[in-house]
């Protein structure tokens, strides 16, 4: 599809020896935010993990790009431009704040054994760029204080912005937040929703999975309504809260 | 004397690379390898067989595989690859996604069953016997040399080794490179969504610490001239877990300081104590102590005496100018205290 | 017909494996803590009844010394140590870390009381009896027969009893236990006995099969002992007796075929396979921790 950055075709998931998710079909396209709600057990999550590759797809297709990610690992999808968020706020505790960046940074994906040994001179240039760029980040989130913090000694709602953070590193094409305002405080609620509007502005489309439905109404241009491991409905929040269908979806 | 303590410094400088081997593998890698004083095994056996001649056939004072006569310093190289070779074979079914107790089972299997089969299978490495008679590099050039001045120069040779390993670990640890084999560490998961290849990263590690560590068993065969299954037994692994622990897992320094208290002091002094007992009642003790002190040093000081480095990094002028003025690691972050 | 034999001999092994098995997997299921001290306690079992030959004590009591002193070494090690780390907050990994510190003391503290030593160890072997193409002494015989009692009475504990309906209730989701009245630590107690005992009685049978008695016997035993057990799943009888079946089966056969010396290679290599092609089995999860219940 023109315009579709992934596509999601048709995909079933199996988990736990439940069909969580039964022949689904989205798309997302550029520069816009789709919030994916539903009850509990709709299969959000599940879905979710099949598009990140940290579950196995029993059917369909997933596309992002103009790449087949069906059963590519999640590392792959990472650096076809994939990035996303866990439900637990996922920091690498035994690095700093700092490095929890610079290690994502898609510019100092050095992970390249030789380089590291034998590194040039363009290396060394690319590797201060993602310095330079790490710290725009922390600047910019108002964290720069706490570069030197180990991932294990910051508060719940620091880590999460510490993930997002580490998802921009990646210079991603798409983001997805598994309910990213869990166990954050207002203040930063706020600020994570205007942090998800200038990604989208800058380019970057977002599936966010959301419980809040004040969140998915100030965030989302679109939202995919799940119950039971299918789509219900897709349209925009307006609509769909208005929508017969989605009403009996949450609380029947 | 001076012979005890030049002798002394090549197993410090040995055990120090295994330390490294285990602090790249483990403390960095995150792979609980049980099964360490294998890789060191397949080093040292290597460079036997590959210095000590072709064997003479069915009847022979020792029977093993290969066997040919290659001058020094090829049998290290040969070690060190012995060692890469095995981790990648170990690894291949080892280092997939895998809870960590079970690996640890599992590595620890190996490396037992790895002992009754070279027990067992007697024309490989001459079984439970070993190998004996390797002989020492360079003992013809060095001819001139006491018996006391040739273990100097092999206690300095250990030690330019090490110097040199040491400049590797350094440099891998600092790297982007270490920087995402820890992350791979910390959260496989969230490693793998950042576009790092968690078995990838893990294999490397591997195979780096098995070259060091089959490197350390070159370098102790062509000291002790002699290799049997006795001398890598799990406890020996367990050695060096306790060594790191002691010291610090995750810190070069700290391993060097583990290696010392450890496999230097806590284990050859006692060999000096005189005699109680019955003879080799003080080696069966002193693991049991092992055992006692690692367990102490999980209790009081998991992260040992020099812990994994903080590497902290100074924001740049542009940014510090925006900071309030205090620590940054004390201080609560700019804007953001929740 | 050496191949039809080692069939024979297969099954023997497999009773050996499998009361060592059992008893792994049962705490193992239970309280997630991969216990290297099993082999220590296997070593103490076999020690208790050499000990008691040595002595001229009763056979029967000599025997029943085996299962008796490695439960309550189990139990004094699972109450005190275990918990202790446990309680510190130890994860699966460092547990084992602790179990196998413990092995090492357990072993070269028994080296050192046995003075390094081999010893020979005499047991009744019986008159040979005639099986079909198979012949077996009676002791053997007796091994599997235990071995087939340990498993029906694991079974009718499990599936039958109070104690065995909570103790899977436990294994499963053991916070929800705790908070429905199941009392806990009394299981726990039960199970690190019960699995000490059955180490014991493994470690026995292991030395009555090789007729010789050192201190690493238990750490000898534990490669085949460890596969069985998890091969057959954490906390699966059945399936610990199946998996011993196929490695003693096996290990017999390519030792009858290709020398003694392939033969525990034999059986870890059926671990290494199934690991290679079944590794979701063994795989840890992002969320979820698995939790230490000691």
């Amino acid at each position: 599809m023109p315009g579709a950055v992934l596509e999601v075709r048709d995909v079933s998931v199996r988990f736990g020896g439940v069909v969580a998710v039964r022949n689904t079909s989205l798309e997302l396209r550029e520069k816009e935010v789709v919030g994916l709600i539903g009850p509990n057990g709709a299969g959000k999550s599940s879905l979710l993990g099949a598009l990140g590759g940290q579950l196995p797809v029993a059917g369909g297709q997933v596309w992002l790009g103009g790449h087949d990610i069906t059963t590519a690992p999640p590392h792959r999808r990472a650096r076809l431009g994939l990035a996303r968020t866990f439900q637990l706020a996922s920091t690498f505790d035994g690095l700093t704040v700092y490095e929890n960046l610079l290690v994502s940074a898609a510019a100092a994906r050095g992970s390249r054994l030789r380089d590291s040994l034998a590194g040039g001179r363009e290396r060394r240039a690319r590797l201060a760029a993602a310095a330079d760029m790490t710290w725009s980040r922390l600047h910019e989130f108002g964290m720069a204080g706490a570069a030197n913090r180990y991932g294990s000694e910051l508060s719940g709602g620091q880590r999460r912005l510490v993930e997002i953070m580490r998802c921009l590193m990646q210079s991603p094409r798409v983001v997805l937040l598994d309910e990213p305002m869990v166990g954050v405080a207002p203040r930063l609620v706020q600020r994570i929703q205007e942090e998800c509007a200038r990604i989208r502005d800058s380019g970057v489309s977002i599936i966010i999975v959301e419980h809040a439905l004040e969140v998915v109404q100030a965030v989302c241009d679109r939202v995919v309504v799940m119950a039971s491991g299918a789509v219900v409905a897709q349209a925009t929040y307006a609509e769909a809260m208005s929508s017969g269908a989605v009403r009996e979806a949450y609380f029947a | 004397m001076s012979f005890y303590i030049s002798t002394l410094l090549v197993y410090f400088f040995v055990d120090v690379l295994l330390a490294w081997a285990l602090n790249l593998q483990f403390g960095w890698g995150g792979i609980p390898n049980f099964a360490l004083i294998m890789f060191q095994a397949v080093g040292a056996y290597a460079a036997a067989v590959v210095s000590l001649g072709p064997d003479t056939g069915a009847g022979a004072f020792q029977r093993y595989v290969f066997g040919s006569d290659l001058p020094f310093p090829v049998p290290l190289l040969v070690a060190t690859a012995a060692g890469g070779i095995l981790a990648l074979v170990v690894g291949m079914f080892a280092l997939r996604r895998i809870r960590r107790d079970y690996q640890a089972a599992i590595l620890l299997i190996v490396s037992l069953i790895a002992i009754q089969v070279v027990s067992n299978l007697v024309g490989l490495l001459n079984g439970s016997n070993g190998l004996t008679g390797v002989p020492k590099p360079l003992s013809g050039v060095l001819a001139g040399l006491t018996y006391d001045g040739y273990q100097w120069v092999y206690a300095a040779w250990a030690g330019l080794i090490a110097l040199g390993v040491y400049l590797l670990v350094a440099r891998l640890g600092g790297s982007a490179w270490g920087r995402a084999l820890r992350a791979v560490r910390d959260n496989e998961d969230a490693a793998a969504t950042i576009g790092l290849n968690p078995m990838g990263l893990r294999m490397q590690a591997f195979v780096i610490g098995g070259m060091i560590a089959g490197l350390s068993g070159g370098l102790l065969v062509d000291f002790l001239s002699a290799w049997s299954p006795a001398a890598w037994g799990y406890a020996e692994t367990f050695a060096v877990f306790t060594a790191i622990i002691l010291g610090g897992v995750g810190n070069n320094w700290g391993v060097v300081l583990g290696t010392l208290l450890v496999q230097v002091i806590f284990l050859q002094v006692p060999t000096f104590a005189p005699q109680v007992g019955y003879t080799g009642l003080i080696d069966a003790l002193e693991w049991v102590l092992i055992g006692g002190l690692w367990l102490l040093c999980l209790a009081i000081r998991p992260r040992g005496l020099i812990p994994e480095r903080r590497r902290t990094v100074a924001p740049p002028p542009g940014v510090a100018a925006t900071l309030t003025p205090g620590p940054a690691a004390a201080a609560p972050s700019q804007g953001v205290s929740q | 017909m050496l191949i039809i034999q080692a069939i024979g001999f297969g099954v023997i092994t497999a009773a050996l494996i499998a009361i060592g098995a059992m008893g792994f997997t049962v705490q193992f299921g239970l309280t997630n803590v991969l216990n290297i001290s099993y082999a220590g306690a296997m070593t103490v079992g076999a020690f208790a009844t050499f000990i008691a030959e040595e002595l001229h004590l009763a056979l029967v009591l000599g025997v029943l010394l085996a299962p008796l002193a490695a439960a309550a070494v189990t139990l004094v090690l699972g109450r005190t140590l275990f918990a202790f780390y446990a309680r510190r907050g130890a994860g699966l990994f460092e547990m084992v870390m602790v179990t196998l510190a413990v092995n090492l003391i357990l072993q070269f503290g028994i080296d050192a009381a046995s003075h390094e030593q081999i010893y020979r160890f005499a047991f009744p072997q019986g008159a040979s009896l005639h099986v079909g193409p198979f012949t077996f002494t009676v002791t053997q015989l007796a091994l599997v027969a235990v071995a087939a009692g340990v498993f029906a009475s694991l079974e009718f504990l499990l599936r039958r009893t109070r104690l065995g309906k909570a103790l899977r209730a436990m294994a499963v989701e053991p916070r929800l236990a705790r908070t429905c009245g199941i009392p806990t630590a009394k299981i726990v107690n039960v199970v690190w006995l019960l699995s000490g005992a059955l180490a014991g009685l493994a470690g026995l049978a292991y030395v009555i099969n090789a007729l010789t008695i050192d201190a690493s016997v238990g750490t000898n035993f534990l490669p085949l002992v460890l596969a069985a057990a998890i091969l057959g799943k954490a906390g699966s009888t059945r399936g610990a007796v199946l998996a011993a079946l196929a490695l003693g089966v096996v290990t017999e056969e390519v030792a009858a075929v290709g020398g003694a010396a392939y033969s525990t290679v034999a059986g870890f290599g059926i671990l290494a396979i199934v690991l290679l092609t079944r590794p979701a089995a063994l795989a840890g999860q992002a969320t979820g921790k698995v939790e230490v219940t000691v």
